[in-house]
């Protein structure tokens, strides 16, 4: 146990929210389509890996900035994402039960496929900005974080706004709140289910590309990811967007404090602590809504 | 009835595609064929009745430790192609069979047991690096297998009462950043550093090499104002970095393989540490992936060396030449040579005894003196190597040797610039 100093304090909390904005991003769709689908997306670790390595060809090959991808790989994510709900998520019998059987299958291909293609060799992108700081009152903003966190809140802002100010939003958060009384009003379901999904699927296509210049990946970090961004909606309260973002912010400078504090070891230990305590005082998550099971 | 049709294909087309992937992820690549890599010495005109002598490894191919089993791949297939092109061992060629381990101990114990039983190789050579030497040697021991490896230098190595290991670099990995530690306490008072930080990935290679420069240093009147030992899969180095930035130390000494010794310097550029002195132990001795991943921020790194590709030490001129011959110009990996090494251990093993039996070969082993790249080699009744390891450092994009005074190439820069 060491106590930091009032700076070391300060630069960790600052290095955590950064992360955390990311984490943050990858969440988001997560928790989107567990909202509208009541589908549990296991594959969303291994799309934001594809996310990455796409991100990481780009860049090898055609010199595409990072973070410009990000602009080829979410429509790209956005179609797929399209396709996987309409003609394989929206065909079987009881979505609710059996979808985290499919998509835990399509990770688990996804991951065969990748390591098939590019092998288990950690690989990360690095644009010539990889090592700058920006530096402001002697505190340390890594360029990449700063870049990453700024384009994660960006895209949950858009996302938000869709989804409060849109009639297309306005659809969705119906359908996440009474699917067959949205039916009744006239909004079609099944398409409202598909654009969802592909939404999900395409912020995970931008959390690929800011994984990619943060953190070093292979195929099979996917489990990690999943496991992360899975804990983080699940203490932020299933289906709350707000709530991801304040359980990744949390999830973010807890992992940065223990390692400053303990060692890196304990990280892990401490983020599932918390949210094993949250979720005996708090059993729907920081700001879920309670389910109620609809006969 | 339509949709019940399409779901069955669906599930059919998924489980499918579910099983190739697992079976692709799970298998160890193909041996590599013999056919395709031999040279083109198919024809040797006494080899043709006698069948090769099969050898067998399991490398890192994939995963952590890549760089170097993929250099070390290198290594061997190079020996072989050298023997074979000179009629041979014993008159009958030799033929590798190298599987993929992923980095992964567990693969890599099975992949052993799979060389050995249905394989049926003749010798087996180790993998790259403890971590997988230690479970692997019990593996060939079991067999009755002697095990020259190239990369296996930690204290769990030797101190299992296993007699058949054969550790082909010039010192155990406790003695191998010795010359540094000594050229640190070295430095004039004004200019010696004062304050010194350990971090490490927990793994037994990287921690025994670290903690003996630790207590050297200790002993030689530093402070240590930092220690962390990290998991050995950590990605995200920044907290780590924000923790060395904020005690500032002189000197900075870092116990990593490869992915590690990249992930800690880019996180010291972005918390803006700039040591005066930094050394890794390894990851600087890739000449061609370390500049690669780092750019110009390798100014000034040091490491220590078993092997440099200038050395006029007998041998390794022809393995130098050999090398280009095969794979082009780029620099040679350390990991290389000391692959070349194990080989030269074992031909010369061989020859002697005029036999691959392999328990008069770890007899001889045991007893014998061997010409090799890194210079003679001979073990004690542990395997340890009884030589000393060169200290490197990074000096204008290249690793150039800076010590001990016998292999010099350049006076060592101090202070580093920064990276």
């Amino acid at each position: 146990m060491t106590i930091p100093s009032f700076h070391l304090f300060v630069q960790t909390l600052i290095l955590g929210g950064l992360v955390g904005g990311v984490y943050a991003l990858m969440a988001s769709g997560l928790t989107l389509i567990f909202g509208v689908m009541r589908v549990i997306n296991v594959a969303h670790g291994a799309f934001l890996i594809l996310g990455a390595y796409i991100t990481y060809e780009l860049f090898q090959y055609f010199k595409i900035d990072p973070i410009a991808s990000i602009l080829i790989t979410m429509p790209v994510f956005f179609g797929a994402g399209w396709l996987i709900q309409r003609y394989m998520l929206s065909r079987i019998a009881n979505p609710e039960q059996t979808s985290v059987l499919v998509t835990f299958a399509l990770a688990l291909v996804l991951e065969g496929i990748l390591g098939f293609i590019f092998q288990t060799t950690a690989r990360m992108v690095t644009p010539s900005y990889t090592s700058d700081a920006f530096i402001f009152a002697t505190y340390r903003f890594p360029v990449t974080r700063l870049i990453g966190f700024g384009t994660a809140l960006l895209i949950i802002l858009l996302l938000y706004l869709i989804l409060q100010y849109t009639n297309l939003g306005r659809a969705i958060r119906a359908t996440t709140q009474d699917p067959r009384a949205a039916q009744l009003m006239g909004i079609n379901t099944s398409m409202i289910s598909a654009f969802t999904f592909a939404l999900g699927l395409s912020t995970a296509a931008a959390g690929g590309s800011l994984l990619s210049i943060i953190y070093s990946f292979n195929p099979s970090s996917q489990a990690d990811w999943i496991a992360r961004t899975l804990s983080i909606i699940v203490l932020g309260g299933m289906g709350s967007i707000p709530g991801a973002l304040i359980a990744a912010l949390t999830l973010g400078v807890m992992e940065q404090m223990t390692s400053i504090v303990v060692t890196l070891y304990w990280s892990p230990i401490v983020f599932y602590f918390f949210l094993f305590f949250t979720l005996i005082i708090r059993p729907q998550g920081l700001l879920g809504e309670i389910i109620r099971e609809k006969g | 009835m339509n949709s019940k049709i399409w779901k069955l294909v669906i599930g059919i087309a998924l489980l499918s595609l579910l099983i190739t992937a697992c079976g692709s992820a799970a298998t160890p690549q193909a041996p590599t064929a013999p056919a395709t890599t031999a040279p083109v010495v198919t024809e040797a005109p006494s080899a043709t009745s006698e069948p090769p002598i099969k050898v067998g490894a399991s490398l890192p191919l994939t995963g952590n430790f890549s760089a170097p089993g993929t250099a070390a791949q290198k290594g061997y297939q190079l020996w072989a192609d050298m023997v074979n092109k000179s009629g041979g061992l014993l008159g009958r060629q030799v033929e590798f069979v190298i599987y993929d381990n992923a980095s992964n101990p567990d693969t890599a114990v099975a992949d052993y047991e799979r060389l050995i039983t249905q394989d049926k190789v003749d010798l087996v050579v180790g993998p790259f690096s403890s971590k997988l030497v230690i479970p692997t040697s019990e593996v060939a021991a079991k067999y009755g297998y002697a095990f020259p490896e190239p990369a296996g230098g930690a204290p769990n190595v030797f101190n299992r009462g296993l007699t058949n290991i054969f550790f082909a670099q010039p010192a155990p990995s406790v003695d191998q950043a010795i010359p540094f530690a000594k050229y640190v306490l070295s430095l004039p008072a004004d200019s010696r550093p004062k304050t010194f930080a350990v971090i490490t990935g927990d793994d037994p290679f990287s921690v025994s090499v670290v903690e003996s420069v630790q207590k050297l240093l200790t002993d030689g009147g530093l402070t240590m104002v930092l220690k962390e030992v990290y998991p050995a899969d950590t990605k995200d180095f920044s907290s780590l970095a924000a923790k060395v930035a904020d005690k500032n130390p002189d000197l900075i000494i870092g116990g990593t393989q490869f992915e590690d010794s990249v992930g800690q310097i880019k996180a010291y550029q972005q918390a803006g540490y700039q040591p005066r002195g930094a050394m890794f132990t390894t990851g600087p001795s890739l000449p061609k992936e370390f500049s690669e991943a780092l750019g110009t921020a390798t100014e000034g790194v040091f490491a220590p060396i078993s092997w440099f590709e200038a050395s006029t030490i007998k041998t390794n001129p022809e393995f130098v030449k050999a090398y280009h011959d095969k794979y082009g110009s780029e620099p040679i990996a350390e990991d290389s040579a000391n692959a070349f090494t194990v080989g030269q251990v074992l031909q010369q093993a061989v020859e002697n005894i005029q036999s691959v039996d392999n328990a008069k070969l770890i007899e001889e082993m045991h007893k014998a003196t061997f010409t090799t790249v890194v210079g003679p080699l001979s073990f004690d009744a542990l395997g340890q190597p009884k030589g000393s390891f060169m200290v490197l450092q990074w000096q204008g994009g290249k690793i150039v040797i800076v010590g001990p005074d016998y292999a010099k190439q350049a006076d060592p820069i101090w202070p580093k610039p920064q990276w």
